[in-house]
């Protein structure tokens, strides 16, 4: 069991940097021969992030609430993770995907690297340059490399999702298209539900 | 050593062309070209993209741009 958790992290820690320099490649590899324990380390980065929001959204250090907070974080985003990879996987059957669930789960387990940097940087610069923006000068220009910044982590989550798709269903960018088509009104759905929850404002996809 | 070479060729040949190349009609050629560069270190199109698209919210929605960005801030 440790032996392969070792060779789980190595895969991780080599996947991740494939994920930047060959994401063509790596989710071929991933998706082929990717171990479900890889999904250990990467639940330890989602939670290591969930920590640090529970941290800053509860303004007072007290272990019942920081520990509430993390409970109802961690099942929204479980949850998220769970309906995501359930409608892909039974839509993609249903328009004649091939492959197996595993690829699903760990594919798009790997497609959590990007929302996970996002939130991580987006919660961090809450603390050091806390929000309300203004017009001024500085105010524009971190503006800009905000928008700027997300937007390459957003490029980089789709190229991601389509890759999980691809390789994991062996399907073609039509059925693609069906898979989104029907996937993302069920989590903008899902996503209001949490916004009027007060769990997250952005959706954890 | 030679077949387990050729072993090894035989199942990466069949790992790559697992999957039917993806046609787009008379498109595909463009869409090859676009696809290529994003195959490995896709991140300069992210950035040249990024840049396009900031410049036209800033173009579109002036300064008030910062009040979006305040939405994201408090988006997690």
């Amino acid at each position: 069991m440790s032996d392969q958790a070792v060779v789980a992290v190595y895969s991780f820690v080599r996947n991740m940097v494939g994920l930047v320099t060959k994401p063509y490649e790596t989710y071929r590899t991933i998706v082929n021969h990717g171990s479900l324990w890889e999904i250990l380390p990467l639940s330890l980065l989602v939670s290591s992030y969930l920590i640090i929001a529970s941290l800053v959204k509860t303004a007072t250090f007290r272990p019942y609430m920081l520990t509430k907070h993390f409970i109802v974080l961690a099942l929204a985003v479980g949850t998220m993770y769970g309906l995501v990879v359930g409608l892909v996987w039974i839509i993609g059957k249903m328009v004649g995907g091939k492959g197996n669930l595993r690829g699903v789960v760990l594919g798009w387990a790997y497609t959590l690297v990007p929302t996970v940097c996002w939130f991580l940087a987006t919660s961090l610069l809450y603390m050091v340059i806390p929000p309300p923006r203004t017009d001024r000068p500085l105010g524009m220009l971190f503006s800009l490399l905000f928008l700027f910044f997300s937007s390459v982590l957003f490029f980089w989550k789709l190229v991601l999702s389509y890759l999980t798709l691809r390789f994991s269903l062996k399907i073609d960018l039509f059925r693609i298209v069906i898979i989104s088509i029907v996937t993302i009104p069920v989590v903008v759905l899902y996503s209001v539900g949490m916004y009027r929850l007060g769990i997250f404002k952005i959706p954890f996809v | 050593m030679k077949n387990n070479n050729k072993q090894a060729f035989l199942n990466r040949w069949q790992e790559t062309t697992d999957i039917p190349p993806q046609t787009i009609g008379p498109i595909t050629p463009v869409y090859k070209e676009l696809t290529k560069r994003l195959k490995t270190m896709p991140f300069p199109v992210f950035v040249v993209l990024s840049i396009v698209i900031v410049g036209v919210l800033l173009y579109v929605l002036g300064p008030s741009i910062t009040s979006y960005v305040t939405l994201l801030q408090r988006g997690f």
